[in-house]
């Protein structure tokens, strides 16, 4: 018998490093399987192996390979800046069939930065000053992969952005390696992993008990007001009853306050509450923010594809089992 | 760092090992765990939660030994001779499967809307 659910999505807001949505008719399982896959197992790239052939800067080669490990890779297949899902543009570098690499399973990055070089062209007032090396520099061999810069053209226009720093270079010094960026997931290493912030809420039941409320008087409902640290509750100015404000269902805490200060209005103890406040169990609120390595909409559905992905591998698995 | 485990270890299945393998119990009936490789509460939680909507399930839990041991291990009991666990599981999963489906075009359709209602220009 099936015992299927049909879930709902409510977007709320989208922006390419964030995206906040409700997901509703399932349950916390369902919710928690996609906060971790969106954590742990939404593939991208970064970069995972450094070729040094010249080092003479200040920090050694394992730090800075690890710092250029760290910067977020966007592939942004239709040339626009958007952050796209790189799965189907490249091979996990394991399951590749060439020997070392190819542009099938990596990218490579090449920077040179030599400080007398680079001193000459530079204003009379920077003379001399340390030459930052940044993120900027690094130039790939696909131009549909850059490191994270700009999520947008308008971003691109407006900024004076300079890169993510990695190291400083003074007189003398001088940095030239090549960098392999390859697909992976963050169950490997954080590197990989797509979002800052990937979080759910459990969304907030707000049941007000006019008929309760019609017993206390306007200073009391003021007083519930008052003890709601996250302002959930406000009184309607005409009717003079409580209602919950605009926006509560985001707000709310979950604080115990308000149970404390009702307590302590009710005639007797098991009186009705008269106003509760109390966790959805098949609605959440989520919300996700990118590293920059991909647009937070091609995450959520990246993680949807990877779960799809491995239930059929499952059920497959499972077929077997049967004979 | 001489004994670190592989990293790789966590989601890359080993030459000598099965995705699932099933051990029937040997003292209650219609019962049997399940040992999923490379996989943790991700998909544990979720194939529990699942199995306990099948009124069919009488039992199912699942267990995570040590977060260094990469594999879950998957107790179903059914209710009836008639229902044997690997048809329950294969039931819950495909359930699960239908439900990303229309999850996916749900997110899609939910995006798409977003984005006709909020036109700023900068996709």
């Amino acid at each position: 018998m099936p015992q299927q659910r049909f879930p709902k999505i409510e977007i709320k807001h989208i922006a390419p490093h964030e995206i906040t949505f409700v997901l509703s008719e399932t349950d916390t399982s369902m919710a928690n399987t996609l906060r971790r896959i969106m954590i742990a197992e939404v593939p991208t790239l970064a970069i995972d192996l450094v070729e040094y052939h010249e080092n003479s800067s200040v920090l050694n080669d394992e730090y800075i390979a690890h710092r250029l490990g760290l910067i977020p890779i966007r592939y942004s297949p239709d040339g626009t800046l958007k952050g796209g899902d790189c799965h189907q543009a490249f091979v996990p570098h394991r399951e590749c069939v060439c020997y070392d690499r190819c542009p099938r399973c990596s990218v490579e990055f090449d920077l040179d930065v030599n400080f007398d070089k680079v001193n000459m062209s530079r204003p009379e007032q920077e003379r001399d000053l340390p030459l930052t090396v940044t993120s900027r520099d690094l130039i790939a061999n696909n131009v549909q992969v850059s490191p994270a810069h700009f999520l947008n053209e308008e971003e691109q226009d407006n900024a004076h952005d300079e890169g993510i720093s990695i190291v400083k270079l003074g007189q003398g010094q001088h940095l030239r390696l090549k960098a392999i960026a390859r697909m992976g997931i963050s169950k490997e290493h954080a590197k990989w992993c797509p979002v800052a912030v990937a979080t759910y809420r459990f969304w907030p039941e707000i049941t007000i008990n006019q008929e309760a409320c019609n017993n206390l008087t306007m200073e009391q409902k003021q007083e519930l007001v008052d003890a709601c640290p996250d302002r959930i509750l406000e009184l309607d100015e005409i009717t003079g009853n409580l209602k919950p404000t605009e926006g509560a269902e985001e707000l709310a805490t979950f604080t115990e306050d308000l149970k404390y200060a009702q307590d302590a209005m009710k005639r007797r103890p098991e009186d009705d509450d008269y106003v509760q406040v109390t966790h959805s169990t098949d609605r959440f609120l989520f919300s996700v923010e990118s590293s920059g390595a991909m647009d937070a909409e091609d995450i959520l559905l990246s993680s949807l594809r990877v779960l799809k992905d491995r239930l059929n591998y499952l059920a497959a698995e499972v077929e077997k089992l049967k004979d | 760092m001489a004994n670190r485990p592989e990293r790789s270890d966590a989601f890359l299945l080993g030459d000598d090992e099965e995705k699932i393998e099933y051990q029937p119990d040997t003292k209650v009936a219609n019962a049997g765990t399940f040992t999923l490789n490379k996989e943790d509460h991700t998909v544990g939680n979720l194939l529990r939660m699942q199995l306990l909507r099948d009124p069919q399930v009488k039992f199912a839990g699942y267990m995570h030994p040590h977060p260094l041991v990469n594999r879950i291990h998957l107790k179903v009991q059914t209710s009836t001779s008639q229902v044997a666990p690997t048809e329950s599981l294969s039931a819950a999963i495909e359930d699960l499967s239908n439900e990303t489906d229309h999850l996916i075009t749900s997110v899609t359709d939910a995006i798409e809307k977003w984005k006709r209602e909020n036109d700023t220009g900068m996709m």
